[in-house]
């Protein structure tokens, strides 16, 4: 809504400026004309003013549509810079073409006897005329750039803002997630256990948890990582949970090897995991099969998380909004994610991440 | 001297493992089963009838509230949950032990003990009710009224009551004879409760009870209440 709002009143903005600003300038030189001239004629004067609101709008519209199919918007500022300053002198010279030609031809209409040839003329006035457009071109550049720049500025500014707190909010979550009481407390219950029934199994338990505590305590800022060390981090997460579970958690991981090294948001995996038995697994009696798939489809990477049971209606969770939130802002709104209930008690969670 | 029965609930077997570890050193106490979700334990409270249960909260597809709530008649109980104090709050329970997991000994041992000091007031049947999101443990032996209300038995006790979903003919055959008794069509009275019998005109009885309440015996019920007051 908001995005679709924004391009309407900017244009508006734009050509309120153009018509205000042309005719101001047009006014003034009226003024001038009227005050310098000895025969001074309102049809000349209207036709003057029309013809410059005219012809400056349409030079400078050309020169928008140039800088928007050129994508000067996105430039920085010393990229926009190096674009500005030649565009300047061009517009200076369409400028002095545009307005010697106009005046020339109002000389010949008006006073009938061509006094000079248009060459004469041109070279009699293009300096002047150049010196004083380029001025006003340079000024009509920088104010339409800059007020750009100050818009993309403060965007930038706001959306990064905004990520900060999402990113932290993610963190946060995390933390809450992993150090998730119930999982926590029911991991060291279940350690407790191990260490008389199986040592070994009790010492490797201690080393999955504390990697997990590790990873969330301590890697918080960090917003991507590579899809092989997520899901080692899931595999950890799983062999942990397995422990606990025992026959009632199965699960199945078939990464793509080419995809390993590719970047994806950390923890979005994880959560989807993390769902997958709380709401999958740990419901069921039986337990059942969690498989996670990757697969490259059309400049997508698409990775899916599927657990046995139902989809339970309602919002989503705080995991998944964040991960709904993270992906949208990180990808900018190129990245999806959907959770749906298949036949079968099937619930498959897919996040789509465009590759490259 | 009896053991103490005890059923083990949990759906993680190392939970389980760790509550038996945890009760090797009470030699006066007997575990009869363990289960590992709430209908499997239903099954063996119905034919093992154990005193105490050691019930997780958490399981898949019931609670151990829904367990408990599904029992005719329900035993000691001490909850295990790995949820903090006030997660726990959050479920409303009043009045119930639960141990967090991991449960450290000295803990255990002091909800053993308490259970001790409990078990001495025996020959307590109690349900458990939830109403308006309380959960309520309630003895039979307090209760003094029962009311039909459509298709819900109001129990009355102490100075509160709550709602059981279930017709007071159901009800009736549950309950033990010694104990109540049926005044007439909509009311169920505690015979504890009989401050005064007062004999009404045309051979009908009309009962005081110590709460207060006087509810009035039907002509057919009142020829059996005053059987059973003579004998």
């Amino acid at each position: 809504m908001k995005q679709q709002l924004s391009p309407k009143i900017n244009i508006s903005l734009y050509w309120k400026c153009q018509f205000i600003g042309w005719s101001v300038a047009a006014l003034y030189w009226e003024y001038r004309g009227f005050t310098r001239s000895t025969h001074f004629s309102w049809l000349l004067a209207a036709l003057q003013f029309i013809s410059d609101v005219v012809i400056y709008i349409l030079l400078t519209h050309l020169y928008r549509n140039y800088a928007l199919r050129h994508n000067f918007q996105n430039l920085n500022l010393g990229q926009l810079l190096k674009r500005i300053i030649p565009g300047a002198v061009v517009m200076g010279v369409a400028y002095t073409l545009a307005t010697t030609v106009k005046l020339y031809l109002f000389q010949f209409w008006f006073f009938q006897s061509p006094v000079q040839t248009y060459a004469d003329f041109f070279k009699q006035n293009a300096e002047a005329i150049f010196i004083g457009g380029t001025r006003l071109m340079s000024i009509w550049l920088l104010a339409y750039h800059m007020y750009h720049y100050a818009q993309r500025e403060i965007r930038t500014s706001k959306e990064n803002a905004r990520l900060a707190i999402i990113s932290r909010e993610a963190q946060l979550s995390n933390l809450s997630a992993q150090l998730n009481p119930h999982f926590l407390f029911n991991s060291l219950n279940n350690i407790k256990a191990l260490v008389i029934d199986n040592p070994k199994s009790a010492r490797r338990a201690i080393d999955l948890l504390s990697d997990l505590l590790r990873t969330s305590l301590y890697n918080g800022e960090i917003m991507q990582i590579s899809l092989r060390d997520e899901i080692n981090l899931v595999k950890d997460y799983l062999e942990l949970e397995k422990l606990r579970f025992e026959e009632r958690l199965q699960f199945a991981i078939n990464v793509d090897d080419d995809l390993v090294a590719i970047q994806i948001p950390r923890l979005c995996i994880q959560t989807l995991v993390e769902n997958a038995i709380k709401h999958g697994i740990a419901k069921r009696k039986d337990g059942g099969l969690i498989t996670i798939r990757t697969e490259k489809t059309g400049g997508f990477v698409k990775i899916t998380v599927q657990n046995p049971g139902f989809l339970e209606a309602g919002d989503d969770g705080v995991g998944l909004k964040n991960l709904r939130e993270r992906l949208a802002l990180e990808y900018k709104g190129r990245a999806t994610f959907a959770i749906t209930g298949e036949l079968d008690d099937i619930v498959l969670a897919t996040i789509s991440i465009p590759s490259a | 001297m009896k053991k103490l029965k005890i059923l083990i609930i949990d759906d993680e077997r190392n939970a389980r493992e760790e509550i038996k570890l945890l009760l090797k050193s009470y030699p006066d106490v007997e575990i009869i089963g363990e289960a590992k979700n709430a209908d499997d334990a239903k099954e063996q409270i119905d034919i093992k009838k154990p005193d105490l249960l050691f019930l997780d909260i958490q399981m898949p597809e019931k609670t151990g509230f829904d367990l408990l709530e599904s029992l005719d008649n329900v035993p000691q109980v001490i909850f295990t949950t790995a949820y903090d104090q006030y997660a726990v709050k959050a479920f409303e329970v009043s009045a119930i032990d639960y141990l967090m997991k991991p449960i450290r000994e000295e803990r255990f041992a002091k909800a053993m003990e308490q259970l001790k000091v409990k078990s001495a007031s025996k020959n307590d049947d109690r349900i458990f009710v939830k109403d308006r999101q309380q959960y309520h443990f309630i003895s039979w032996n307090k209760v003094h009224l029962i009311e039909s209300l459509d298709n819900y038995a109001r129990l009355f006790f102490d100075d509160k009551s709550v709602f059981l979903k279930t017709s007071l003919n159901l009800l009736e055959q549950k309950l033990d004879e010694s104990l109540f008794f049926r005044v007439n069509r909509a009311q169920i009275i505690n015979l504890n409760y009989i401050d005064k019998i007062i004999p009404l005109p045309g051979g009908k009885l009309k009962v005081l009870l110590k709460t207060g309440d006087a509810p009035e015996a039907s002509d057919r019920q009142s020829v059996k209440l005053k059987k059973l007051v003579k004998t």
